[in-house]
């Protein structure tokens, strides 16, 4: 069938004519709420800000990296705006743009944008905003080498770092190297009201934020990948788990998330409901403080690694919807996951002699610890302390309220506290090195040193040799798990979102919550 | 007068200063706020870039005057979160709970007193135990266990009305009866004893001698003389008009100045806490002021020795 351009403007004319009320009927697809815990930690929606898990959670949906990840699948990096990468050298990718994208304010994806996305205008601050701290800093530490951006032409780029980077392309799949307009990004009054509704590419577009309350999102229809399955996607504060159940029981919320293990039962006995979701790409451990003056003897700290049964918790917390990890590390990791790597064994026996062999006389260690910051902390600790005790050693747990409070005080008086640690990339570097190298935060607060495993932190962050890579990697396990340990894994998280049964939707190996059409009714 | 009003206003200063002297001596000692905004893996060098940029580098002593002198000068602060002006970001939030805790205080007011006076007129009939069950239920459940049963028989079960958020005025209900209910009983239960304990009285034992219809003794002689306990309850009410729904709010995800103060605790938003303590504090030293003056205007022996004014508030 052809069109002439008059019957076209005919067309258009006609559909003009028509009622609001007949336009908006004529878009079936629906409006579905999402009952989420907290929608930010920042009160912002800009990903250089908001690194957080609940950040994670949202950030696909309205704005998208050079370089998309398989989050419901095996994890994979995936064409997201770039539609190709080439490797120019250890330092260098080129990257081809997909071109016909548009950002939800009309203008065409171009180089320019990726340029400015990692510009100082708005990541390195020094531009023309003020960009808050956190950013400059977070920005420093996800992309520690990146030098500069180069335009090759419209549809190209590329990313120049300043020291080799195997993982480069994995960078540019970060959370935080989202692509941004810059057009919008420079009309906003302040930064603040840029991050309150920064303008992306993604399926769906901001309508309305409203921190502590509120973010909607319309389905943007000229997304690339076409349009998306939900004309209105809502993701509303409820702060209580209850209440959160009860706005899906009562049909107000589709989905709600962050449901603790122990109400999955009770949910799913519905045959209305059911809950998606298990192990996630984030693993709980227990760190420890090597300048307290126990803990400053490895012994001590792998008799308390020997102490914890980490499969009991699994199965008394977490119904065995979880697992034990082969240390921190994840079998996305590819051919750098080492799969014939174990915890330290739960070995009471092992333990007590370490002591003896420590001399330790039943001196205090402090384990301070949040309540239920994360799922089953409080009991999780309880279970840890009980273990520890059970073989002679004298754990005082010591409730906070805040990480202020854990980092408080000289750094001698701090002994255990419970951590997190997410990879969204495949490979250990970013993950290892960037958090326990020299770098890291526990390097640098004097928390954990080890001058071996720093040296082996830097070659793999640097060395572009696979092989020589699995064996530095298999080298740091050791050393940080087993020889002086830096950690205790528990567990992986798991994540669990209670939703309706006729709504086919996977659950991500993440927090990101996936409302693309590929994983809507599939 | 003038001195009687005058004193009240010096203490109420008084009060005021001292509320911020704690919020800010208490907040500062129990975490660190650049750590909590910062995240717990941030590198120590930006938390001390933080601390510097919002000067709590500084000694606490000298961000106290700092404090303290810009609070003389209208300036309560910035949210270390937000970024925005903690007034700001507080008024925004005070109409979503005058929302709520103006029509639960009309409850309160329209339940509570009644329900009060009806029982002590009918003292230990059918009517008396059933309002004071009613009264001693509705104090001693919790609001969050109300507002949960509220929730899962009006919205789970019977699907009449919306379990939170704050998008209709249907929304509402809900947390309005939650509040309503608890206040209303604690009302009932003041109003019953005041009116037993001056329906007990010679001077209405004497006006019912006199002939006096028992409808006016009520009206003329006993609910002016048990008053005065009663609007000391009701001015703790109303002086926590502004923060007095935290859990309801929390519960029924309302988004009032309670489930601010609640994320702002939480990540130790000094300006925003402190500004919500100020407020609070001057609400509930407003509203004592005006009870105090009621005092006066409900019982004229008090209004002429105002020592014993000071001794009933």
């Amino acid at each position: 069938m052809k069109i002439s351009r008059r019957s076209a403007l005919k067309l258009g004319a006609a559909s003009l004519a028509l009622p609001a009320p007949a336009i908006a009927q004529a878009d079936s697809r629906p409006t579905v709420t999402v009952a989420v815990q907290n929608i930010s930690t920042s009160n912002t929606l800009e990903m250089l800000r908001e690194q957080s898990n609940v950040g994670t959670r949202i950030f696909r949906n309205y704005v998208e990296p050079l370089v998309d990840t398989d989050w419901v699948g095996d994890m994979s990096l995936q064409p997201g705006l770039a539609t190709a990468w080439e490797r120019v050298d250890d330092r260098t990718v080129d990257f081809t743009l997909r071109q016909g994208v548009r950002f939800h304010n009309g203008d065409a994806f171009t180089a320019d944008d990726v340029a400015f996305s990692f510009g100082p205008d708005r990541m390195w601050g020094g531009g023309a905003k003020e960009v808050p701290t956190a950013v400059v800093q977070g920005a420093r530490r996800i992309f520690p080498g990146f030098e500069r951006i180069e335009v090759l032409g419209p549809h190209r780029v590329r990313v120049v770092n300043s020291v080799p980077d195997i993982v480069l392309e994995g960078r540019m799949a970060r959370t935080a190297a989202v692509i941004a307009n810059r057009r919008a990004f420079m009309a906003a009054p302040s930064w603040m009201e840029w991050a309150r509704k920064p303008v992306g590419t993604g399926p769906y577009s901001i309508a309305e934020y409203r921190p502590d309350q509120m973010l909607t999102l319309d389905a943007f229809d000229a997304h690339w990948q076409g349009r998306p399955p939900i004309r209105r996607l809502r993701f509303a504060e409820v702060p209580e788990v209850a209440s959160r159940v009860n706005m899906l029981v009562s049909g107000e919320a589709q989905f709600a998330s962050d449901i603790p293990p122990d109400q999955i039962e009770r949910i799913a006995s519905d045959p209305r409901f059911e809950v998606a979701g298990g192990p996630i790409n984030n693993t709980r451990y227990l760190v420890f403080n090597q300048a307290h003056p126990v803990l400053a003897n490895p012994l001590i700290r792998r008799a308390m690694s020997h102490s914890i049964d980490r499969e009991a918790i699994v199965a008394a917390l977490w119904g065995g919807r979880t697992t034990v990890p082969r240390g921190l590390q994840w079998e996305f990791y590819a051919d750098m996951y080492l799969a014939d790597v174990e915890v330290p064994k739960f070995d009471p026996a092992e333990a007590r002699r370490l002591l003896r062999e420590a001399g330790y006389r039943g001196e205090a260690i402090p384990y301070r610890c949040l309540n239920n910051y994360y799922t089953n902390q409080t009991a999780t600790a309880q279970i840890n302390v009980e273990g520890w005790r059970a073989v002679g050693l004298n754990v005082e747990l010591q409730m906070v309220e805040n990480w202020g409070q854990i980092q408080a005080g000289d750094k001698t008086s701090r002994g255990v506290h419970d951590w997190s640690a997410a990879a969204a990339v495949n490979d250990p570097s970013i993950q290892m090195s960037g958090t326990w190298g020299r770098a890291g935060a526990p390097w640098l607060r004097e928390q954990y040193r080890n001058e071996e495993f720093g040296t082996l932190a830097d070659e793999l962050e640097t060395s572009m040799d696979r092989p020589r890579r699995r064996i530095v990697w298999r080298r740091m396990l050791e050393i940080i798990e087993r020889e002086d340990p830096g950690y205790v894994v528990l567990h992986r998280n798991a994540n669990f979102t209670a939703k309706r049964r006729d709504i086919a939707w996977r659950a991500a190996q993440s927090f990101v919550m996936d409302f693309r059409a590929s994983n809507w009714g599939a | 007068m003038i001195r009687f009003l005058g004193s009240r206003l010096l203490r109420a200063a008084i009060t005021i200063i001292m509320v911020v002297t704690f919020a800010f001596i208490v907040l500062r000692l129990s975490g660190d706020p650049a750590q909590i905004i910062m995240g717990a893996d941030a590198p120590p060098e930006a938390v001390d870039a933080f601390r510097t940029a919002w000067g709590l580098d500084q000694p606490v002593l000298l961000q106290y005057f700092h404090y303290f002198g810009a609070i003389l000068q209208g300036d309560l602060g910035r949210s270390m979160r937000d970024g925005r002006d903690a007034i700001v970001l507080v008024a925004e939030r005070i109409p979503a709970t005058l929302a709520l805790t103006i029509p639960a205080l009309i409850i309160k007011l329209g339940l509570g007193i009644p329900a009060g006076i009806t029982a002590a007129l009918h003292r230990n009939s059918f009517i008396d135990r059933a309002v004071m069950l009613l009264a001693v239920a509705g104090f001693t459940v919790p609001s969050f266990v109300l507002g949960l049963l509220l929730v899962l028989v009006f919205a789970v079960q019977l699907g009449w009305l919306p379990s939170g958020g704050q998008e209709s005025w249907r929304h509402a209900i809900l947390p309005i009866i939650t509040m309503g209910v608890g206040g209303a009983a604690v009302l009932a239960r003041f109003t019953r004893s005041a009116m037993l304990e001056v329906l007990g009285q010679p001077y209405i034992r004497t006006a019912s001698a006199k002939g006096v219809p028992w409808r006016a003794v009520v009206w003329g002689h006993a609910l002016p003389n048990a008053a005065i306990p009663t609007v000391t309850i009701v001015g703790f009410m109303v002086g926590s008009l502004i923060a007095g729904a935290v859990v309801v709010e929390s519960v029924f995800s309302w988004p009032g100045v309670g489930r601010l103060l609640v994320v702002a605790v939480a990540n130790r938003d000094l300006a925003v806490v402190q500004c919500i303590l100020l407020l609070v504090a001057a609400t509930m030293v407003t509203a004592n002021l005006v009870v105090d003056l009621l005092y006066g205007l409900l019982d004229p022996r008090l209004r002429n020795q105002p020592k014993r004014a000071t001794g009933a508030a």
